[in-house]
């Protein structure tokens, strides 16, 4: 087990390296460039270019992107908040699309594991199709939508929470918006959770649980949620990424200064540092994730041999 | 019961070949007629039609036993052919402007006189509410449009079943593809395990590690923007919780018996992936499928939200949404026909979904 | 439609001491009225010392991109930067050019040496403000290592000695024309003489920059409140990069500071309309940008106003790169076919105004004192849209080229205003002509702008602000081997009346000059070179407590300091 974590740890690296790589490439793919404008004469451009380096060859940018990257430095911004270095920009930012995100997993994972488990076990009744259609909505309303009718009834109507995030009140004025990030979330998991419990309610050894005389919330969360978690778990794994990495459509609507929004920014204006530096986050949080989700399969399920390799 | 009859009848023919066997093998010489042909082809595709048909026919029966599967059937056959036929129904076309009858609010012929429909609007201003009547007001009494008509004076009702049309075409095409792609490709990796999965896992890592925006962005900016290219970047990017399903399904069923006793008698691995495996997880995957669709129209609605969908003015149901986004607090019903219509189609596939899954599901069946 | 209406102010406005903003605001719509008349009630209400305090609640598009004044190239960054800088001159509610830390200035009398004599003015850390702060900063803007966007300010516009020569690496940068005599009096050497040179000292490219502390900050200049420093109307109190709010309070140790009314200004970034105006509607902002929907909820509102944004927005054929569009009378048929004020009136609806002209109205003063393009008909026969004479030009258009149908694609950008624009035009020239048919594709602008250059498309929605107060502006844009010619259009006629304005003999005949370019431009608009369609205007909510505030359609958008707020 310490052999197979550790030779996961260092592949996870290299698919990061790999990563890194691929998004170089793709930048130069980009078209357009950062520093486009009617008015920007070509000599001003070159100059521009010189001065950050962008005129070097790919493979130069590359190596000196990585060494002054194992030094922490990932560059400036060309023209989003220009020559801020990312490295301020995510630590001002990701902080604050954690938080809200996180509220949202919190919230859409227990509210859809409840839905889910009670729809499963009250298959076919009132319950299962009130859950049904909750987590349809969910699915089916596009968040923007979504924010935009939470913020107008809640807080322009009824004045209950604050439209727009505030610093100063980070709690209060991440309710809404977590509330419209977790929809989908809950809507998953609830379907999800739904789907795999059913499966395992039927399964053999479920009647064998139950013919042993276990019963009530011991027959539920030790051994049918227990077998229900693994693809629930693959699920929730990446939505988690998504959602810490911050929504582009719910940073808008609410003014949340978290780097969603940045991403699509720098996507559009060709801020290569910002959308490598934002999408290399994305992509550490993504396999730390999908590393974490691999090791836990052999705990939550003994029966899953990781270390298949030596079979 | 009926189940029953026919594995009893299964067994006790089995039981008559065996003993037959037997009574054969004692002292027999094997003769060259012994290898000929026994010419019962008939015999046999009577008996690979009676299994067939027996399971579909079982899996149907289940399936319409499902009311709730049913009326999401329905609710598919009634969008889709609103979606065909819809846009003819009257005499607009989706990209047809007419800026003097620009937020006409609904109107129906026949229950306008229920003073519902009737082509009135309240509008909360910020000087106060007022209600319209734009049919009055510019003197247009004989025009009707069922859903209203939006800040071009289109006509949404033509315009939301052409929006459902692309949406449909759009999601059903992606999660088609992404489910023949990632469904392989979880249950090569899964099944082969050791290196093979490896490889296949830090390959999806890295497509998967990079976000979704930034690659299917760069693919409409390159290619040619329209229908085909935004089928092709949701493939593209979609494919992936697919085969993460599959895998995981692989995982929990590769070292179960049926698989180990297929390969006892010499099964070959893509044999047993795709002949004894799949059928057993039909069931999440076609979850898994049903998930797709609305996520494939939702992405195209997120890039018709950062302007990179479907281009103007044809419409899909997302980019309906989006563009009538703005009009929300104005005219809010302008946003609520393609928000309808695309809730309802999600609502019935996921409803079919489950109907679905449960009438295919093996393990049910043998129960 | 929400995203990337990051307005690159890269155009300003030299108005030499005209009342351009007040014209502006009348053709932006009735109810412009108000705040030209809250303007100058505010001013006179400050000035009468009944000033009223309170803190200003500001709702902006984008986040600021800099708050270092020689790098800075945006609206936003321009406006807040000024809320805490003064330059040499400053704007006044009509834009002119008016003293600020120049207390007063002597031209010489070839017009090419300015000296300013500058006041008693204090930095935010106590120091003063003084002569070598503007040529630290002006030398920051051509040095080459900082590679400033602006930089052609001073060298091609300013006309700066030696300007281009430091910025194209020829001359150190210690070379350029601009000392500090002493102190308090700068002097500046031009190469020519520039008649709009003291209004460009209101454009943060020419603030002053103290160099001793920017060289306790270097790379973090501009980056937090303490990274900064005032000399303006406010000072920074809450900022960082990219932040979404922050907040500036007034500066007591300005020279002026008894004349600023406010406490403060609150900033605040809102990229989706809807959510500003409930806001605003709340009372948690005092002023908010509108989406041209909301216009039909808030045009019987009192507060409601129409500002304009100093663009023409314009359609342009690639007449080099498209044979069919090189055809003359294909281009008239598609130009006659536009309904402009279908456009402004019915879809864009936040007060732009429809332009019949190549030069926008509103910033080029003539020798007679009036405005170039005031009179909007004086083209009309040229462009104004007509059915009859667009299917006119077709029918011969079709037989010249001997097709019967024409399919093209027109770039345009992922905002939400070009897409609007850009459904009409397709659906207006699609109805007009027959067998005439226009795809949309739709592009972040930053790609379309470049596609334009590269002449990688056949038709193309664009818009140009202008850079100085002279119709040049605009028609030097379409001689032949202008990097904004996006058509290759070429015309000797055209070439050589352009020259003759530039460095040819009418340079020295105003009159002479002026009638020139209306010849000129008359040739770009009979044969169709361009499209023009509409001036851009922006709707914005102002609150009616608020009074004084100066909109500006270039340059400094927004100026608060003669602004005041009753509660």
């Amino acid at each position: 087990m310490k052999k197979y974590t550790l030779k996961r740890i260092l592949t996870s690296l290299f698919t990061l390296l790999a990563i890194l790589l691929v998004l170089f490439i793709l930048m130069q793919l980009m078209p357009g460039s950062p520093f486009n404008d009617e008015k920007l004469t070509p000599d001003m451009r070159a100059a521009l270019y010189a001065k950050y380096g962008l005129d070097q060859p790919i493979y130069i940018q590359f190596f000196r992107y990585v060494g002054n990257m194992l030094r922490g430095d990932l560059g400036v911004s060309y023209n989003i908040s220009k020559n801020t270095p990312i490295s301020q920009l995510i630590q001002s930012r990701l902080p604050i699309s954690i938080q809200v995100g996180g509220m949202a997993v919190t919230l859409g994972a227990i509210v859809g594991l409840v839905l889910g488990i009670l729809a499963a076990l009250k298959r076919d009744t009132v319950v299962d199709t009130i859950a049904t259609i909750i987590s349809v909505i969910g699915v089916s309303v596009p968040s923007y939508v979504f924010a935009l009718a939470l913020s107008y009834t809640f807080g322009f109507k009824f004045r209950w929470f604050p439209m727009l995030f505030s610093a100063k009140d980070i709690f209060g004025s991440s309710v809404l918006p977590s509330i419209s990030l977790s929809m989908f979330t809950m809507a998953s998991i609830a379907r999800f959770t739904r789907s795999e419990m059913i499966e395992v309610l039927d399964s053999d050894y479920m009647l064998l649980a139950e013919s042993k005389g276990i019963s009530g919330p011991a027959l539920i969360f030790r051994h049918a949620l227990r077998n229900a978690l693994i693809p629930i778990i693959t699920v929730l794994a990446p939505l988690i990424v998504d959602l810490m990495t911050g929504s582009l459509v719910v940073e808008k609507i609410f003014a949340i200064p978290g780097v969603g929004s940045l991403l699509v920014t720098a996507i559009q204006s060709n801020d290569y540092n910002v959308v490598i530096g934002l999408s290399f986050i994305y992509s550490a949080m993504y396999i730390g994730i999908m590393l974490v989700v691999d090791l836990l399969y052999g705990i939550i399920d003994p029966r899953i041999r990781l270390a298949k390799g030596d079979d | 019961m009926a189940e029953k009859a026919i594995r009893l009848g299964g067994e006790s023919t089995a039981d008559a070949i065996v003993s037959a066997v037997d009574a054969m093998y004692t002292e027999h010489t094997f003769a060259e007629k012994d290898f000929a042909l026994k010419h019962n082809e008939d015999e046999i595709s009577v008996d690979t039609n009676f299994a067939a048909q027996n399971f579909w026919k079982e899996a149907l029966i289940r399936f319409f036993n499902k009311k709730s599967a049913v009326l999401g059937l329905v609710l598919i056959v009634v969008i889709v052919l609103l979606a065909v036929f819809g846009p003819g129904m009257n005499s607009y076309t989706y990209s047809g402007q007419d800026l003097s009858q620009k937020n006409f609010a609904p109107r129906v012929p026949g229950i306008e006189q229920f003073g519902i429909l009737d082509g009135s609007e309240k509008m909360s201003t910020t000087t106060g509410t007022k209600v319209t009547n734009a049919y009055q007001e510019k003197d247009k009494l004989d025009v009707y449009y069922w859903f209203g008509s939006d800040l071009y004076g289109r006509d949404i009702w033509t315009r939301t079943w052409e929006g459902a049309r692309v949406s449909l075409i759009i999601a059903v095409a992606a999660a088609i593809i992404d489910m023949l792609i990632g469904m392989s490709y979880g249950l090569i990796s899964g099944y082969f395990g050791g290196r093979v999965d490896m490889v296949m896992q830090r390959f999806l890592e890295v497509a998967n590690g990079i976000p979704r925006l930034v690659i299917v962005t760069l693919l409409l900016l390159v290619l040619q923007p329209g229908m085909v290219t935004i089928i092709f970047a949701l493939m593209l990017t979609e494919w992936v919780g697919m085969s993460r399903i599959a895998r995981a399904e692989m995982l929990k069923l590769k070292d179960q018996e049926f698989v180990l006793a297929s390969r006892t008698l010499g099964a070959g691995s893509f044999f047993i992936i795709f002949k004894e495996v799949l059928p057993n997880i039909i069931g999440p995957i076609i979850t898994q499928v049903m998930f797709s669709i609305p996520t494939a129209i939702f992405t195209e609605a997120f890039l018709s939200f950062v302007g990179l969908g479907i281009p103007v003015p044809q419409c899909s149901l997302g980019s309906l949404i989006s563009e009538l986004y703005n009009s929300f607090t104005t005219h809010p019903y302008q946003i609520i026909p393609p928000i309808v219509v695309m809730s309802l189609l999600m609502l019935s596939f996921n409803l079919v979904a489950d109907g679905l899954r449960e009438a295919l599901d093996p393990k049910m069946k043998s129960m | 439609m929400r995203f990337d209406r990051r307005i690159s102010r890269r155009s300003f406005l030299a108005a030499a001491g005209v009342a351009s903003a007040a014209l502006a605001l009348t053709a932006c719509g009735g109810s412009s009225s108000s705040v030209a008349a809250s303007s100058a009630s505010g001013t006179a209400s400050s000035a009468a010392g009944t000033a009223q305090g309170g803190t200003l609640n500001i709702m902006l598009e984008t986040e600021v991109q800099s708050l270092d004044p020689q790098i800075a190239t945006d609206g936003t960054s321009f406006e807040v930067i000024a809320d805490y800088t003064d330059g040499l001159m400053q704007m006044d509610a009509d834009g002119a050019a008016v003293p600020a830390i120049a207390e007063t200035y002597d031209i010489s009398e070839d017009g090419k040496t300015y000296t300013f004599h500058l006041r008693e003015a204090k930095w935010s850390n106590g120091d003063a403000v003084t002569a070598a702060d503007f040529v630290f900063g002006w030398q920051r803007a051509v040095d080459p290592a900082n590679a400033s966007e602006y930089s052609y300010m001073l060298s091609d516009i300013g006309q700066v000695v030696n300007a281009a020569e430091i910025i194209a690496g020829e001359k150190p940068v210690t070379d350029l024309g601009v000392t500090a005599v002493d102190d308090k009096t700068l002097e500046v050497q031009l190469n020519v003489p520039v008649s709009y040179f003291l209004s460009l000292m209101y454009f943060p490219t020419f603030y002053p920059v103290n160099e001793a502390f920017f060289n306790t900050c270097k790379d973090t200049f501009g980056t937090s409140p303490d990274t900064v420093l005032s000399n303006g109307a406010f000072k920074l109190t809450d900022y960082q990069p990219a932040a979404t709010a922050f907040t500036l309070e007034k500066n007591p140790d300005y020279y002026d500071a008894a004349k600023v009314a406010l406490d403060g200004l609150a900033y605040q970034v809102i990229k989706d309309s809807q959510q500003a105006l409930m806001s605003y509607q709340t009372g948690a902002l005092d002023m908010t940008l509108l989406n041209g929907e909301q216009v039909d909820q808030v045009k019987d509102d009192p507060e409601f106003t129409s500002v304009g944004a100093g663009y023409l927005w314009y359609i342009s054929p690639n007449i080099d790169g498209v044979p069919e569009l090189a055809n003359e009378n294909l281009r008239k048929a598609i130009t006659f076919a536009l309904d402009r004020d279908a456009i402004t009136g019915d879809v864009l609806k936040d007060g732009s105004a429809p332009c019949y002209t190549a030069v926008p109205p509103q910033f080029a003063t003539g020798p007679d004192g009036s405005d170039f393009s005031a009179d909007q008909t004086k083209f009309a026969e040229f462009c104004a849209y007509d059915a009859d004479k667009a299917k006119e030009y077709y029918e011969q258009a079709k037989s010249e080229l001997g097709k019967d149908s024409f399919t093209f694609n027109m770039v345009v950008d992922a905002d939400d205003a070009p897409q609007k624009v850009a459904q009409v035009v397709k659906e207006q020239l699609e109805t007009t002509l027959a067998g005439f048919t226009l795809n949309l594709t739709v592009e972040p602008k930053k790609q379309r702008v470049q596609d334009l250059q590269d002449g990688n498309f056949e038709i193309g929605l664009t818009r140009w602000g202008p850079d100085y107060a002279d119709p040049m502006t605009y028609l030097g844009m379409w001689v032949t081997g202008n990097s904004n010619n996006y058509g290759l259009w070429s015309d000797a006629d055209y070439d050589a009346i352009i020259d003759e304005c530039t460095t040819g003999d009418l340079c020295t005949d105003p009159e002479g000059r002026w009638a020139a370019l209306y010849e000129a431009e008359q040739i770009v608009l009979e044969q169709a070179v361009i499209f023009p369609l509409y001036g851009q205007c922006n709707a914005e909510m102002v609150s009616s407590a608020v009074t004084g505030v100066d909109f500006h359609p270039v340059a400094l958008n927004r100026v608060y300091k003669n602004a005041t707020k009753s509660e």
